[in-house]
């Protein structure tokens, strides 16, 4: 896919669609529609739909940033607690590191 | 490879533009006639037709309607164009090392630092003897059972898709890929991320682990059946081929794989080169249609362009008044056909990217049907060029066979324009069993041999396009480096490292 070739309208609907699929709990689609998008939005010489193009990759972006926070902030209370919260961290764990003699 | 990035996006904005002319991958003799009688009727426009020398990128400025007055340029002799074909080839020798030295990386690298793949516990269904005997006679009455099983198989899922392709059940081979990439995202890289963590021993907890699966996935669903950015795609086929290619290493037996290695590059040769051979029916059978072949299947060095190389001459008849078949070029194909032989021109991969590209072409140049050529197209296209972008000089177009070179002179995108592509495209097959070979040379955790291996495997695959380079016509890409890994395998096992390892004892470096 090559996203120099396609038509404005068609960037537009492309950079749309990534973005309501990534509302689907997937902040990876955002990410890779705000990198992708990103020379469209900001670096190209302006043109009718780039504004828009602009508001979809900049709402994809604080959306993986928001995202990736919420699961730094997750994963770092879970490490933190999951002795205290007993079998329900137990059940949550995938993998629990062994020590090392 | 990061900073690899934005060199290549621009290298496929550059031939955006080059490639709007030089669709027709036909015989060098073909495009040398066309050549001369163009330029006997329209000197005026035509004349740089023949301008392949603009090698360095340099030249390209003189071109087109910018200097009109310029004198014709001498019709290409075929042994430039060849010259320059091998020079083209170069270039995607280098991109093709790229993606396969990562997929062994990733695979050697898993090989090494898991044990899980290594350890021989269960093996694949099609693989019902196991090798326990401690006889080598048995063994190796086991592996070729084993990889005859194996081989007839494949060779029984390449007839199907064949015929399904054959009958134009796209829903089902769609189905079918999607179904087992989807098994190869979800499933394998489950039980691959699983090995990974308990192997670096990293905590996870379920949430986590489901969202991020759950992530990946569908970003890999997405970006190899539809729409995604060039780069994306490329990683996630070398990741499902270095996966594909673990799970043969873990689930047959130790020497089934060697001889699954051996039996695989022959049947790749006899399937690709024979008349009647499967991939080369189905290979033939997409050029005649004008169509890609499914992405999920091959990985391509730049944008999807179709084949690099192209059918014999012998098909020629009968793909020439053919009526290309995707979209809406159908209808306006069945009214060309009369007029211009389309058949031959290569298209690009993505079936949505194609289907408007002919729909625009056929608006474009609609002229086809009325028996106007290619000529008049590529003039027709330039002046539209020239209307849209102002600030980019007219390139001109430019007959190269085969393999084009991605990164030539300046160039503008230009929205609209035909996205016909060439290069070199490698079967995910080949990734895999390449990798195969490798990862399991290094399973034995030997160095040298990994090494040997994959020097050899990346020599086969230079010789390979300098074949394809100079034969013009789909080739199998597994024998040549196939047979060199296994020879430089069993040399380097057998006679090398004892060798080396007397040597050592000896003292003789020091």
């Amino acid at each position: 896919m090559d996203l120099a070739r396609l038509p404005n309208d068609k960037k537009l609907q492309l950079c749309r669609w990534y973005f309501k699929v990534g509302c689907l709990l997937l902040p990876f689609v955002w990410a890779v529609n705000a990198i992708w998008f990103f020379k469209e939005a900001f670096m190209k010489p302006p043109y009718d739909e780039q504004k828009q193009i602009k508001k979809y990759v900049l709402m994809s972006a604080v959306g993986a940033i928001a995202w990736v926070a919420v699961f730094a902030i997750w994963i770092t209370v879970f490490q933190l607690q999951r002795v205290s919260w007993g079998a329900t961290g137990d059940a949550l764990s995938f993998i629990v590191p062994l020590g090392r003699a | 490879m990061s900073d690899t990035g934005s060199e290549t996006e621009e290298a496929t904005e550059h031939t955006a533009l080059m490639d709007g002319h030089i669709a027709e991958a036909r015989p060098d003799r073909v495009i040398a006639e066309r050549i001369a009688k163009k330029r006997k009727t329209k000197p005026d426009n035509q004349r740089s037709y023949g301008s392949v020398d603009g090698v360095s990128g340099a030249a390209s400025g003189s071109g087109g309607s910018t200097a009109p007055n310029a004198a014709p340029p001498p019709p290409p002799p075929e042994p430039q164009l060849e010259e320059l074909e091998l020079k083209y080839g170069a270039r995607h020798v280098i991109k093709l090392f790229v993606p396969v030295t990562l997929c062994m990386l990733v695979v050697v690298a898993t090989i090494s630092s898991i044990n899980f793949y290594s350890v021989k516990d269960v093996y694949l269904a099609y693989t019902p003897f196991h090798e326990e005997s401690p006889y080598a006679v048995t063994k190796v009455w086991n592996a070729l059972a084993n990889s005859l099983i194996l081989l007839s198989v494949i060779a029984l899922m390449t007839v199907l898709l064949i015929v399904l392709y054959k009958k134009r059940c796209y829903k089902i081979i769609h189905g079918w890929l999607i179904l087992s990439s989807l098994m190869l995202l979800f499933l394998f890289s489950y039980l691959y991320i699983e090995e990974a963590l308990r192997a670096y021993n990293i905590p996870m907890d379920y949430i986590t682990l489901l969202f991020g699966m759950w992530n990946f996935g569908v970003v890999g669903m997405i970006v190899i059946h539809w729409k995604g950015p060039l780069r994306l795609q490329q990683a996630y086929l070398i990741f499902i081929a270095a996966l594909m290619a673990l799970v043969f290493i873990k689930y047959l037996p130790e020497w089934t794989t060697w001889a699954v290695l051996a039996v695989i590059s022959i049947w790749d040769l006899i399937a690709v080169l024979t008349p009647k051979g499967p991939l080369r029916i189905l290979v033939e059978t997409a050029q005649e249609r004008n169509e890609p072949i499914f992405p999920a299947l091959i990985y391509s060095s730049t944008v999807m362009y179709c084949l690099a190389a192209t059918t014999t001459g012998g098909t020629e008849g009968g793909a020439e008044t053919r009526p290309s078949s995707t979209g809406a070029a159908g209808r306006a194909g069945a009214a060309g056909a009369a007029g211009e032989p389309r058949a031959r021109e290569l298209r690009p991969l993505n079936p949505h990217g194609s289907r408007e590209n002919e729909t625009n072409e056929a608006a474009g140049a609609g002229g086809d049907a009325a028996g106007f050529d290619s000529a008049w197209r590529a003039r027709a296209q330039q002046q539209r060029r020239l209307r849209v972008d102002t600030v980019e000089r007219a390139e001109p177009p430019r007959y190269t066979t085969r393999i084009d070179r991605p990164n030539t002179a300046h160039a503008a995108p230009q929205p609209g324009a035909d996205d016909e592509e060439k290069g070199v495209k490698l079967g995910l097959g080949d990734f895999i069993f390449y990798s195969v070979l490798v990862g399991k040379a290094s399973s034995y955790g030997d160095w040298n041999t990994t090494l040997a291996c994959f020097v050899a495997i990346l020599i086969g695959l230079c010789l390979t396009l300098l074949l394809l380079a100079i034969l013009k016509k789909a080739l199998p890409a597994l024998p040549i480096s196939i047979t060199f890994g296994l020879i430089f395998y069993f040399a380097t096992r057998c006679v090398v490292k004892p060798f080396a390892d007397a040597l050592a004892a000896e003292q003789v470096f020091i």
